[in-house]
């Protein structure tokens, strides 16, 4: 894999390790107010400052790393899983059935996913449940895609038609045999579908959808520091930075994970 | 051109289908939007009293069940009618009427700046595949794909309006002087923002596309020939190399339709972004619906557009 | 023959007689002359910029008129009174009133040759129209009927005198008539009063000071002065309302001079505004207190130990000087400081912040701490949920709150809402256990609504608290006839509630206003009722 995606790699391992283990070892609760001394500066106490309400941003950032993250992964399976679904029986079954579940997925990616989760969140209110199953339920498609034509791919291939005739049922076919050889590319679109989901639900929580105060998530960390742009811009820089820094990582590997794993693609 | 009979086929088929997905998008939206719990907002009001709010849900015809409202909304949308907001009684067709033009005014420059900054820069990172340029614009690319938009309007508002007072900060034009050139500096930040969306994935399909071009035998043989590496690239490969980039483009216009609503938001932009956000907060149940059936009829047009336009450039496609 | 020293001393002296003459009569004159600008005097010209946050309805009753309509609604819509500048009520459309002995009425003396702008004459046809057709009716659902519960009908008495008949007494009304009241045209309106979206949505007509020459959805509504205004010429020529939704950018504006005043709503920005050049920065009163509603269908708030003990543990002055930066002051009572004539500073430092003393109470209440430190009774812990509302500075506020009472060990949950439903199930359904938000009401110390016992459950009362002591108060503040009987009774009721707590009160705000330095003649009141005297502002001349 390429310089870059396995710098990639080892960011994300860092984060990932701070998002776990941080927490327990910068014990100062995310929710802990001290409004006598908020938006103060960098200091001894509170390395990053402190915020509006003289809570810890350095330990709001980490809270706010495992909700942004658990958000993002989450909601990433539940769009792995769909598109799963989807792909593999459109691509197995063929017909009328394939014909409609690929132009149900073509319609779903015609439509532009923001104004319809704006709405969607407005009757089911918000809460990291609704955001996760938000999130998958619009980004779906692509993995659909990916899957469908490697089913195609795989249906007509020996060792299928094989186990087929020996009356393997179609699930256990599509599980045991077929779906396997798809995991490269699902692999790398669970990454780049990770670092989708992060930017919604931060689009998301700025627009005061999303992950709800006073629980951290990066993106609504960024809602309130817009109030103080003027005072105290750091408040902006951290999360802000910090979300671009972990989406480029998820980006950086996805990209490699498909240089590397793809040989027949042309770099 | 003669419009052929396979041509007219595939249009009929697309258009109906493309009904069909907006129709499906307003009975989806309708039906969510009326299960939300509060109602519309001159009746969530803090000071209204239960006699007003009756009095209002009744007026306003919210008293029936929903199945039945959708029916008659729906008769009335194939009329062209789209009903009246519940905010300020105008007709939704003014309403959306009166912001579309910002939003496609945003999305169109957004989409011209990608177009124009980005398929040269793909062209040049193929070019010099490998060479400091071409990782110095992947970085850049990879960048712009990761920054949040919201983030990078608020640092460009920062930077420009605020610290250097050289660009407005928000807003269509200046209430003083409304000229050409105030609305143009008005776009400039919001379709930056906006562009980068989309930009970097334009880039980077124009790049891989062009090195795929390149590699082509027909191009080795034109250079062997003779051929200096700029004319081959231009008149050759250039052409070929735009296919993948022209469907691209259009599957990725509902992204940059998405990401006009926190645009909008971030630089107060008038159009129907931010609409779509105060119709939904406010449960304007007609004007919700009326602009999830613009955006989605936009939307299957777009992708409608572009596919036409890849039969004219590639001949060797037909149309399925 | 007069000789040319004789000439130019007899010139200088008409002149200086002229001049003086001017200035003398200068209020009082109709439309035509103002003073020339000696030094400093107010010189005719301009525009004022003034940012909204959303497109406006241009009609006051409009239940669709949300807070961004106020403000021009108060520019070119007159009502029959108007706050004063020490917010009594003043004449405006009315020039006096008077009640009936037994109270049971009021007669208003209106002005004569009044003209709307479309040149048609006013009369007290269109005052009764304006309440009986539109906010009387109850199938129409006009904004602030809930005001005018006691009124039974308006009477035409002449054309130039209404009487208001009341089914009780209402010793508030002048008042209340000044809050977003304004009179609109009969002759336009009868159809449709409140849905008329050429009117609403374009350009009205109206009496004020000023009125629309053009709406432009989602950028702006510009207004002219009016030429058939009744009262003195206004100075400013023109006043724009730019719709700027976001507060961030309403501050950018004001920076590079794009705005002539505004509300700082964003007060975090304070201390950068007033450091730039050209600005000023101004804070004003306001008819306004944040509360804490515990609700008292909840057994264990219905004791009054538990509410004080809240108060004594939550750091009010810390919410004001991290939310409001320093701008509000601790609220014990409903009635804000801005009632000058009837605020009680007495109680301003009753409860202070004394996490001791909160601890004590509700030990005497039967809360004991258990052994996690959370404080129980009959074995279970005093934990509950709070609902917040998605607006201004409560989530902030709610946040602090929730801190406060974990020191005392009382465990507050927060579920954050989108306002609209936050609004049902809050306020429409009453399915709530605390919640923090705020009332703004008239410039009167008039707040039956809020606390009589039957405004709970479906009325205003929120909390729900029911008091026969409290509603006698009440209503005698509502039946007291003269200035003087009225200042004792609400002494008393700011003194009772102060006790008894039927809402939590946290902190009275205050307003901060950014204005540029060359706007003047804006008087010292928030914002909302400085509108009602645009007709005097004036730019100086840079």
């Amino acid at each position: 894999m390429s310089r870059f995606g396995i710098a990639a790699l080892a960011v994300l391992v860092a984060i990932a390790a701070l998002a776990i283990a941080g927490p327990f070892l910068w014990t100062i609760p995310p929710e802990a107010t001290d409004p006598a001394h908020g938006l103060a500066g960098a200091s001894a106490a509170h390395p990053l400052g402190t915020d509006e309400l003289g809570r810890d941003v350095l330990s709001r950032l980490l809270h706010g790393s495992r909700v942004t993250l658990l958000v993002g992964v989450a909601a990433m399976l539940a769009a792995l899983f769909i598109g799963v679904v989807v792909g593999a029986i459109a691509g197995w079954a063929g017909g009328w059935l394939d014909a409609l579940l690929m132009r149900f997925t073509d319609a779903m990616l015609a439509v532009p996913a923001f104004f319809f989760i704006l709405v969607v969140i407005t009757v089911l209110g918000t809460g990291v449940a609704t955001l996760v199953l938000v999130i998958g339920a619009l980004s779906w498609m692509p993995v659909a895609r990916v899957v469908y034509g490697e089913t195609l791919r795989w249906k007509a291939a020996e060792f299928v038609v094989a186990a087929e005739s020996l009356g393997v049922p179609a699930p256990r076919l599509l599980a045991r045999h077929i779906l396997p050889q798809a995991i490269p590319s699902l692999v790398v679109s669970a990454t780049l579908g990770v670092a989708f989901a992060i930017l919604t639900e931060s689009a998301l929580s700025y627009l005061g959808l999303g992950v709800q105060p006073p629980l951290p998530s990066w993106g609504n960390m960024l809602q309130r520091a817009q109030q103080y742009v003027f005072t105290a811009p750091a408040l902006a820089i951290y999360p802000g930075l910090a979300i671009t820094v972990v989406v480029l990582a998820f980006n950086f590997l996805g990209d490699g994970l498909r240089d590397a794993l793809d040989p027949r693609r042309r770099r | 051109m003669v419009v052929g009979e396979e041509v007219t086929r595939f249009l009929v088929q697309r258009l109906a289908l493309g009904a069909l997905v907006v129709v499906f998008a307003s009975a989806l939206t309708f039906f969510f939007v009326n299960l939300a719990p509060g109602g519309p907002a001159s009746v969530m009001r803090f000071d209204v009293t239960a006699e007003q709010r009756e009095a209002l849900i009744k007026a306003m015809g919210l008293d029936r069940p929903v199945p039945q409202r959708y029916v008659e909304w729906l008769g009335a949308a194939l009329h062209g009618d789209l009903g009246s907001s519940l905010l300020t009684n105008e007709p939704v067709a003014t309403r959306i009427g009166d912001r579309l033009p910002n939003t496609l005014a945003l999305a169109g420059s957004a989409l011209l700046i990608s177009i124009v900054a980005g398929i040269p820069m793909g062209v040049v990172q193929a070019l010099r595949r490998g060479r400091a340029i071409d990782h110095v614009f992947s970085l850049i690319s990879a960048v712009g794909l990761a920054v949040p938009v919201f983030w990078l309007g608020i640092v460009l508002i920062l930077v420009f309006a605020v610290s250097l007072h050289v660009l407005p900060s928000a807003g269509v034009t200046s209430a003083a002087s409304d000229t050409l050139a105030d609305r143009l500096a008005h776009l400039v930040l919001p379709a930056v923002a906006l562009a980068t969306t989309i930009l970097p994935t334009v880039v980077r399909f124009t790049r891989s596309s062009t090195i795929e071009a390149l590699h082509e035998d027909y191009i080795r043989t034109a250079t062997s020939k003779g051929l200096a590496p700029w004319t081959v690239v231009t008149r050759h490969a250039l052409r070929n190399a735009l296919i993948p980039v022209v469907s691209a483009i259009g599957a990725l216009v509902p992204r940059l339709l998405g990401g006009t609503v926190v645009t909008e938001a971030v630089f107060g932009w008038p159009g129907m972004g931010r609409l779509a956000l105060e119709a939904a907060q406010g449960r304007d149940y007609p004007l919700v619906t009326g602009l999830t059936v613009v955006v989605a009829a936009i939307a299957v047009c777009a992708s409608l557009v572009v596919d036409l336009a890849y039969t004219r450039i590639d001949p060797r496609v037909r149309l399925s | 023959m007069l000789g040319p020293c004789t000439y130019v001393r007899l010139s200088a002296l008409v002149l200086v007689a002229t001049l003086v003459l001017s200035a003398c009569t200068g209020a009082s004159q109709p439309a035509g002359s103002n003073a020339p600008s000696a030094q400093g005097g107010p010189v005719a010209g301009g525009t004022v910029t003034i940012p909204i946050g959303a497109d406006p309805t241009l009609n006051p009753w409009s239940p669709n008129a949300f807070v961004e309509s106020l403000f021009i609604n108060r520019a070119i819509f007159d009502g029959i009174t108007k706050p004063g500048k020490d917010l009594a009520p003043a004449p405006d459309l009315a020039e006096s009133w008077t009640t009936a002995p037994d109270g049971l009425s009021w007669t208003f003396k209106l002005r004569s040759g009044v003209k709307w702008s479309d040149g048609q004459p006013f009369s007290a046809d269109d005052v009764a129209f304006t309440f009986n057709d539109v906010v009387l009716k109850p199938d129409l659902g006009a904004q602030n009927r809930a005001s005018y519960a006691a009124v039974k009908s308006v009477t035409v008495v002449d054309p130039n005198t209404v009487r208001f008949d009341l089914s009780r007494k209402f010793a508030a009304l002048p008042s209340f008539l000044a809050y977003n009241a304004g009179i609109i045209p009969k002759h336009v309106l009868s159809a449709d009063p409140l849905k008329t979206t050429s009117f609403n949505k374009g350009v009205p007509v109206s009496t004020g000071p000023f009125k629309v020459e053009k709406y432009t959805s989602g950028q702006s509504v510009s207004l002219l002065r009016n030429e058939n205004y009744f009262g003195p010429k206004p100075y400013l020529d023109k006043v724009v309302f730019t719709v700027v939704p976001d507060p961030n950018t309403q501050i950018a504006q004001a920076l590079s001079g794009d705005i002539t005043i505004m509300i700082l709503d964003n007060k975090a920005a304070v201390d950068r505004v007033k450091s730039a050049s050209g600005l000023v920065v101004a804070s004003r009163p306001l008819v306004q207190y944040y509360w804490l509603a515990l609700n008292q269908t909840d057994p264990r708030f219905t004791d009054v130990k538990v509410r004080q003990a809240f108060v004594h543990a939550i750091d009010r002055q810390a919410i004001i000087k991290s939310v409001e930066l320093g701008y509000g002051s601790i609220a014990n009572s409903p009635i804000t400081p801005a009632l000058a004539a009837y605020y009680d500073p007495s109680l301003a430092s009753k409860y202070p912040y004394d996490m001791q003393k909160a601890k004590d109470l509700l030990a005497q209440a039967g809360w004991k701490p258990g052994a996690d430190g959370v404080l129980q009774k009959d074995g279970k812990p005093f934990q509950f949920t709070m609902d917040v509302g998605q607006r201004g500075v409560l989530e902030p506020v709610n946040a602090l709150i929730q801190q406060d009472l974990k020191k005392i060990g009382v465990i507050v949950d927060l579920n954050t809402m989108e306002w609209n439903a936050y609004i049902q199930k809050d306020v429409v359904r009453r399915e709530y256990t605390a919640t923090v938000n705020w009332w703004t009401y008239p410039s009167d110390p008039d707040v039956f609504p809020y606390y009589h016992s039957s405004a709970a459950g479906k009325g205003f009362n929120i909390p729900g608290y029911q008091d026969p002591k409290l509603d006698d108060l009440l209503v005698q503040g509502q039946s007291a006839s003269d200035l003087e009987s009225r200042k004792a009774v609400y002494k008393q009721l700011q003194a009772y509630t102060s006790e008894t707590l039927p809402y939590l009160f946290l902190w009275y705000p205050q307003e901060i206003d950014v204005l540029s330095s060359s706007l003047k003649g804006v008087p010292e009141l928030g914002l909302r009722d400085a509108m009602h005297y645009i007709g005097e502002w004036w730019l100086a001349k840079k």
